[in-house]
């Protein structure tokens, strides 16, 4: 039984080093995409700039609620370590309606842009723009998607290590995820109006 | 970095960990926005400053948040962190310079023309793109004695023109009036060493003045026009 | 209503082109022979639980080298009948070929033979190989591994997918270059299935990467620090390092050229403010060392092929690890050189220039390091040292012809030119394809338990030589002539015709080469009785793939090895083989969900080629469920009692001392020459029809 928890302990091991590889390369797709809006973000065939566009305060709402949920995600984390199962619920419950909220805000910026007739087909900008955010907010989706599921399972099936294990997963991908937020927030938004 | 087991950590500590990462974020997410705001730096130094920012949060959630560096792999994880980060740099700095680069030098219609003709398709499910393929007529320039013959040649797409310099001195051909040039089809210059020949293809249509770059007043021009 | 159903499905897009239908009449009647097999000799549950489900690498390995072959003639298909066009097409003849026909068979040709030989081939050889040779019995993540597989599948079927639904493949270049690739120019669905497959089967080999680098670095048997793992496990390491690297960038680049062609951005159309220089930019970010990914487990194979077959250490291991470092490092930053002419300034053209020279320099350390190895050393000339010369000679010369177009100025004279393909050729066939072949060659006792004919090998491997010699020298001159890359017409008086026929004999005999190879496997098979391995150690190895039985368990060791040295098994013969016992082994069981995903990724794919959007919409709903539910199973793994073990262990034991007393009368006797073959298969014909044996069937 010795053998098999060994076994166990260093498969958890290779799993949180692959899981991390992965995020690694998740950060080079963003760097295309990074890339792509800094070279293209002056090119608006005439149409309106990031200044004429962004709101600043709304990013910076948007900043903060990531910032927050990445934060209970921690705390959430911790509690699932000391097995509290119902202070897990908690902290992951508020995480995702953080994280909820600041989708809802992104949605509402595109739905925005997109009535206003700046959509991803009026110029590279605009292209850029929407591809490199839209890109995060699917992350989120589905970090809200794996987060949303994993709570059911404890719901259902208590705190094991299994699970435990997955909620380590998933605040690694969401504490990653803010980070390429402050990226997004600096150059995308206070780029704009630097 | 958080592995079930928080490797060397009390749980106390972790949680002052969190703590103060959330703040740092904070105030490093409320600082460069205030700049912004105020205008207090303006320009290029903004920027550099709000980039600083982001780094040095990024730094923050790293270890407060991570826990980078912490646990039994850390240092297989360090080791990836920063060469992504290296990769990341040379992705998009990379970028930035060479395209702004290449467009100091071409505009994107010349590069567009001359991708169709290096990749040497001239026609996509049957359209024609425009880039020229085969062999077809040579016209030849003479310059000798600073006399250009002929003054004027008229060609055809995707003809070829034969610069020959029987001078006793090297000449370089330069397209558009003088110290003004433009290029022809992405071509800036064309050196011919005297005694030597030097041969481009038009596949720029419309008419173009060219000179010799050290004499100015050794000129001629041509024409380029569509076959059909 | 038909529509929404269909998207630009109509009937219009089934095949009529003679080659299509030809393609698709093969297709469908090898497609049908197989099942005809399966089921008549009741084997379809067979096929569905001990291979297509299987997690074991070594069987994933022999699936990617199955595929990897089929599609390494399908490519070569392609070269015949595009060297044929050449050959024939000057002045008033025109060949075989339209220019748009002749535009797809390049495309795809360079597509297939990358992405679906070379990576498969090489994906094959390090599932195969890299567990035996760190001792692991399984990789870091069975199910990645055969998610990586069924993606790379799902690119294969992709690939192949306007053969069975028509319509057209891409007729851009193996990287369908902006703008030519846009929506203005390529309206059809040929880029479509060109992205697509990409797509796919590139997050197929991320994921695969991934694993690999979890496997080398976190499964090693205990004592192998990284400085004592073997050398092809190194280059693989390097490998899959670069391909988490750039992989990346494809993938992106690719969703941004879909997101152009189906949502009509305007990342890399001028006329929206896009840039497609940023294309080229950021495609040849992962294109320049995507062939570096290739080329390094070839390299790790050759030092393996040299260091066995000179019987001695290879000569100074450092600089050997220390090369294939420079080599990867260097090759992730020299991605200009394939632009030099697009309008760089002359200081970043020398900049990138210079980068790709200094690449010589870690490569010329490797091949010291394999130079100093056979001096003075025992060599065995057996195919696969065979295979290593035929590298080291091809390989330097495309190793020096592509010096000369590191040059800036040289490479604005000969780039777009034959001379490139023919310095590329030489690359990726001196280098990879030859690498394969020795690897193969080398291991193929391990996979089947059983050697390859020497003399047909011998043969085949002549036969690559001067047909290689034959078609790609005439390639050189021609570019330097001014023969542009995918001509498929030119005119009489340029002269080029005679080259071009030389080019197509060569690539005739290189296809009897192809063609020999093949009867080398089936003679084996037939003479299999006298090419046994029964020591699972044919050629005196000094890695620990060697240590195992021929082909080995599905648990790979019965024991994981104490590794002491470099040469772990060389060590353990010296040493004296430890007695045998056995303990419990925990492995991973059999799933389907790689398939399901891959089958579900391909569905994807394949509605937008046709825009079909609910199609898209369903199958990335129904990846996403297969994903959580597997995500939340904890129950994937089974153990093998230490009985079991020991009665399967007994077993081979006892059926390798039968098998070692029965050849043993016969191993006088030589391998079968092609001579022999072919009189032995017309006894066996003439047998079947006297004795009307067809009747039992």
């Amino acid at each position: 039984m010795v053998n098999h928890e060994a076994h166990e302990a260093a498969a958890d091991e290779r799993v949180m080093f692959g899981f991390w590889v992965y995020l690694m390369t998740d950060l080079l797709l963003f760097s295309v995409l990074f890339a792509s809006y800094s070279v293209l973000h002056g090119n608006t065939v005439g149409g309106p700039t990031g200044r004429d566009l962004f709101t600043l305060p709304l990013a910076l709402q948007e900043t903060i609620l990531l910032l927050t949920s990445s934060f209970t995600c921690g705390l959430g984390l911790l509690a699932a370590r000391s097995n509290k199962k119902w202070q897990t619920l908690i902290c992951f419950g508020i995480t995702f309606i953080l994280g909820a909220l600041f989708l809802s805000l992104e949605m509402k910026e595109f739905t925005e842009f997109i009535h206003s007739g700046q959509t991803l087909q009026t110029n590279a900008f605009l292209s850029s723009f929407f591809v490199l955010v839209g890109t995060h907010g699917l992350h989120i989706t589905s970090g809200l998607l794996w987060m949303g599921v994993t709570m059911g399972y404890i719901l259902k099936r208590g705190l094991n290590k299994a699970l435990v294990r997955k909620l380590a997963l998933l605040s690694l991908f969401w504490h990653f995820l803010d980070i390429v937020w402050i990226f997004i927030f600096t150059i995308v938004y206070l780029g704009a109006f630097a | 970095m958080s592995t079930p087991a928080p490797h060397g950590m009390s749980e106390q500590k972790t949680l002052t960990s969190y703590v103060v990462g959330f703040l740092l974020s904070l105030s490093f997410t409320l600082m460069p926005y205030y700049l912004v705001v105020t205008h207090r730096v303006a320009g290029t130094s903004l920027l550099i400053t709000i980039l600083t920012f982001a780094m040095v949060q990024l730094l923050v959630q790293v270890i407060f948040f991570l826990h980078l560096g912490r646990g039994a792999s850390s240092q297989a994880n360090i080791y990836f962190f920063v060469g992504t980060f290296v990769a990341m740099l040379v992705v998009v700095v990379g970028s930035i310079v060479i395209i702004s680069n290449l467009h100091s030098n071409m505009t994107s219609l010349d590069q567009t023309k001359r991708i169709i003709d290096s990749e040497g398709i001239y026609q996509v499910s049957g359209e024609l793109t425009g880039a020229c393929r085969g062999h077809y007529p040579n016209h030849r320039v003479t310059i000798e004695n600073g006399k250009v013959t002929p003054l004027l040649t008229i060609a055809t797409k995707c003809d070829t023109l034969t610069f020959i310099d029987n001078d006793i001195v090297n000449v370089a051909i330069t397209f558009g009036p003088h110290i003004h040039h433009t290029s022809y089809a992405g071509l800036d210059i064309l050196s011919v060493p005297k005694a030597h020949t030097k041969t481009i293809t038009l596949s720029q249509t419309g008419t173009f003045l060219f000179h010799d770059h050290t004499r100015p007043e050794v000129k001629g021009s041509f024409a380029v026009v569509d076959a059909n | 209503m038909k529509e929404f159903f269909l998207g630009r499905l109509t009937q219009d897009s089934l095949p009529h082109d003679w080659v299509t239908v030809g393609g698709t009449g093969t297709f469908i009647a090898m497609f049908l022979f197989a099942a005809l097999i399966l089921t008549r000799t009741k084997r379809w549950k067979w096929l569905w639980n001990d291979w297509l489900t299987s997690v074991d690498p070594k069987k994933i390995g022999i699936m990617y080298f199955l595929t990897a072959a089929f599609m390494l003639i399908r490519g070569g298909i392609d070269v015949i009948l595009m060297w044929v066009q050449q050959a024939l097409s000057s002045g008033s003849s025109h060949g075989i070929l339209s220019a748009d026909h002749y535009q797809q068979i390049f495309t795809a040709h360079g597509n297939i033979m990358v992405f679906f030989v070379a990576m498969g081939f090489i994906f094959g050889l390090i599932n195969y190989i890299v567990p035996l040779q760190i001792g692991a019995r399984d990789l870091a993540s069975p199910l990645l591994n055969t998610l990586g597989f069924w993606l790379y599948i799902g690119g294969v079927v992709m690939v192949n997918m306007f053969f069975v639904l028509g319509g057209q493949y891409a007729a851009t270049g193996w990287l369908a270059v902006a703008p030519l690739s846009g929506i203005a120019f390529s309206p059809g669905t040929g880029v479509d299935y060109w992205i697509w497959s990409l797509q796919i089967s590139g997050i197929g080999t991320t994921l695969g990467a991934i694993n690999f680098i979890m496997t080398i670095l976190k499964m090693r048997a205990p004592g192998m620090t990284i400085w004592k793992m073997p050398l092809f496990t190194w280059g693989s390491l390097f490998s899959m390092l670069m391909a988490v690297a750039v992989f990346p960038l494809l993938t992106a680049t690719l969703f941004l050229q879909f997101f152009d062609r189906y949502f009509g951005a305007h990342f890399f159309t001028a006329l929206g403010g896009g840039d497609p220089m940023m294309y080229t930019n950021l495609i040849w970010m992962w294109g320049h060392p995507e062939v570096y990914i290739l080329m390094l487990p070839a390299f790790g194979i050759f030092s393996e092929v040299v260091a066995t077959f000179s019987r001695k250490p290879i000569a100074s291991y450092t600089a050997n690890v220390l090369g294939m470092a420079g080599v990867s490092a260097l090759a992730l930053s020299v991605w200009l050189h394939h632009f030099f002419t697009m309008g760089a300034s002359a200081d970043v053209n020398a900049f990138f220039g210079l980068i790709t020279l200094v690449i010589a320099i870690p490569t010329a350390v490797l091949f010291f390091t394999w130079i100093a190895t056979m001096h003075r050393g025992l060599i065995r000339f057996d195919t696969p040292m065979l295979w290593f010369l035929g590298f080291v000679t091809i390989f330097t010369i495309g190793g020096v012809s592509g010096l000369i177009l590191a040059f800036p100025p040289a490479d604005f004279q000969l780039h777009n030119s034959l001379f490139l393909v023919a310095h590329f050729h030489s690359n990726v066939i001196g280098g990879v394809l030859f690498g394969i072949f020795a690897g193969i060659s080398y291991w193929f006792p391990k996979f089947t338990g059983f050697r390859l004919n020497e003399r047909i090998g011998r043969n085949a491997f002549w036969c690559w030589i001067i047909g290689f010699c034959l078609s790609f020298v005439p390639m050189y001159i021609l570019g330097i002539m001014g023969a542009t890359r995918r001509l498929d017409h030119y005119d009489a008086q340029t002269g080029y015709q005679p080259f071009f026929i030389l080019m197509l004999i060569g690539g005739l005999v290189i296809a009897v080469g192809v063609g020999l190879q093949i009867i080398q496997i089936v003679a084996s098979i037939i003479q299999k009785g006298n090419l046994r391995d029964a020591t699972g150690d044919p050629w005196n190895g000094r890695t620990l793939e060697w240590a195992t039985a021929s082909p080995p368990a599905f648990y790979n060791f019965t024991v994981i090895p104490h590794v002491i040295t470099r040469d772990a098994f060389l060590d353990m013969k010296r040493l004296g083989l430890p007695e045998p016992h056995y303990e419990d082994i925990t492995m991973p069981k059999n799933t389907a969900v790689g398939i399901y995903i891959a089958a579900l990724a391909f569905l994807v794919g394949f509605a937008f080629v046709w825009h079909i959007n609910w199609l898209a919409v369903v199958a990335m709903i129904g990846i996403i469920i297969v994903f959580v539910i597997r995500a939340f199973n904890e129950d994937s793994e089974y153990v093998v009692t230490a009985e079991e073990v020991k009665s399967i262990e007994e077993a081979r034991i006892a059926a390798t001392a039968a098998i070692t007393k029965k050849s043993g009368a016969m191993s006088e006797q030589e391998d079968m020459s092609v001579r022999e073959f072919v009189i032995y298969v017309y006894d066996f014909a003439i047998d079947i029809i006297r004795n009307k044996k067809w009747k039992s069937w």
